[in-house]
């Protein structure tokens, strides 16, 4: 600490008369120093508050039940969950019905302009680059759909919604619930059951390509032919744990992400200076939350939906390859 | 031997269950970022690689280098999401 501090004033007072000879790696200490001077000037003003107990970063992901729905010991409560994915399958639909409503030759403009760009990477990367022909047409559609419902549930999981009702706050003599960030993928179930969509019509398709036997006998790796029944039974224990691996693997990854992100824009947006009741350490992690922003909502958002969308295509292709 | 005698069998006191469980996560996930650090640089340093070698392929590498990525990324998280379980649900 004490090291961090005189860094910064023995950096930062020369700037007033040759701050021009200072070369670009002087430059970054010195912006780093200021940078942490500012830190520990807060940190002087408003010191420790002491750990905060109120505070629990877990109940941003709690579901509240708005509607209370109860079928026997079924609950399908409507909340916030529930709000996102129907958000996300109504942009869904509407984007796609709408633009394809309004196709046009001539004068394009720019959300046609993306909605064909992405057409053309579902349809030909990510469904041509696993599956050729007749069962690309066929799965496309599923693929496609795949890939806008989890790329706009992502994106509005980033936009700050109104629907933390834990929190309220009044304006204009409204009751309006806090703004927070939530995800329907950022929810294991969503993730879990597209996961088991996929597992389960990736089984079916293979079953319907090449028959049950034939199937699962091509699970086994080609070149086999002379090992003993003991040692091919044993390679098809492993190969049935890695399907059933893959429906861990596919959802955990897709719902990890999301969470993983929108757990550390929570933190550092704000988050672990209340929790930790240090009030300077905001100051510290709020430019490092517009960056995690930026990387969520430019790679992250796009690149789960995407790896979804070829891994469900990767696996009904290696379902219905003739070898393996 | 008489297990019960190590004080790894019976933790019943509130702090050394809360410093358990913050090992845990700060372990878990940390250990885990290192693996997939390293995997993602190598996916990124081997793209590179095969770019400078044949420049034609640099289409054809992109969407298989994201693949890699978000692959090997996602490990790290399965550590984090363990990690996070130990530490807020148990």
């Amino acid at each position: 600490m004490s090291t961090a501090v005189a860094d910064p004033t023995s950096g930062g007072t020369p700037e007033a008369p040759k701050s021009g000879g200072l070369s670009s790696k002087a430059k970054l200490w010195i912006g780093f120093g200021a940078f942490f001077a500012i830190f520990i000037l807060l940190f002087l003003i408003f010191g420790n508050d002491g750990k905060n107990e109120a505070f629990k970063p877990q109940n941003e992901f709690k579901l509240e039940p708005w509607v209370s729905l109860h079928i026997g010991s079924l609950d399908l409560s409507i909340n916030k969950a529930v709000l996102y994915l129907f958000l996300a399958s109504g942009l869904t639909i509407f984007t796609m019905v709408w633009i394809a409503k309004r196709m046009q030759q001539k004068p394009m403009n720019r959300v046609q302009t993306a909605v064909e760009v992405s057409y053309d990477l579902t349809k030909n990367t990510i469904t041509g680059g696993s599956l050729d022909g007749k069962l690309a047409a066929k799965w496309f559609p599923f693929i496609a759909t795949l890939f806008f419902w989890i790329w706009f549930s992502n994106m509005i999981g980033f936009l700050p919604l109104p629907t933390n009702t834990e929190h309220e706050f009044t304006i204009f003599g409204l009751e309006i619930p806090s703004f927070a960030i939530y995800a329907a993928t950022a929810n294991l179930a969503i993730p879990l059951v597209l996961t088991l969509v996929v597992w389960i019509s990736y089984h079916v398709e293979g079953i319907r390509t090449k028959g049950f036997v034939p199937y699962l006998k091509s699970w086994l790796p080609p070149g086999l032919e002379n090992m003993s029944p003991i040692g091919r039974g044993a390679i098809f224990v492993i190969e049935v744990i890695s399907h059933f691996v893959r429906l861990i693997s596919l959802s955990v990854r897709l719902f990890a992400n999301i969470l993983a992100g929108h757990l550390l824009l929570l933190f550092m947006g704000g988050g672990l200076a209340v929790l930790l009741g240090i009030a300077a350490l905001g100051a510290l992690t709020f430019p490092l939350a517009f960056a995690f922003f930026i990387f969520e909502v430019g790679l992250v958002a796009t690149l789960q939906a995407f790896i979804f969308a070829t891994l469900s295509a990767i696996y009904i292709g290696g379902a219905t390859s003739a070898s393996h | 031997m008489d297990l019960t005698s190590l004080p790894i069998a019976e933790v019943t006191d509130e702090g050394v269950k809360g410093a358990g469980k913050a090992i845990a996560l700060g372990v878990g996930a940390g250990l885990g970022s290192i693996g997939a650090g390293i995997g993602v640089g190598f996916i990124f340093g081997k793209e590179i690689e095969s770019v400078a070698r044949q420049p034609e392929m640099k289409s054809e590498l992109e969407s298989i280098r994201w693949l890699g990525f978000a692959l090997t990324e996602a490990v790290a998280f399965y550590t984090f999401i363990f990690g996070l379980i130990a530490f807020f649900l148990s």
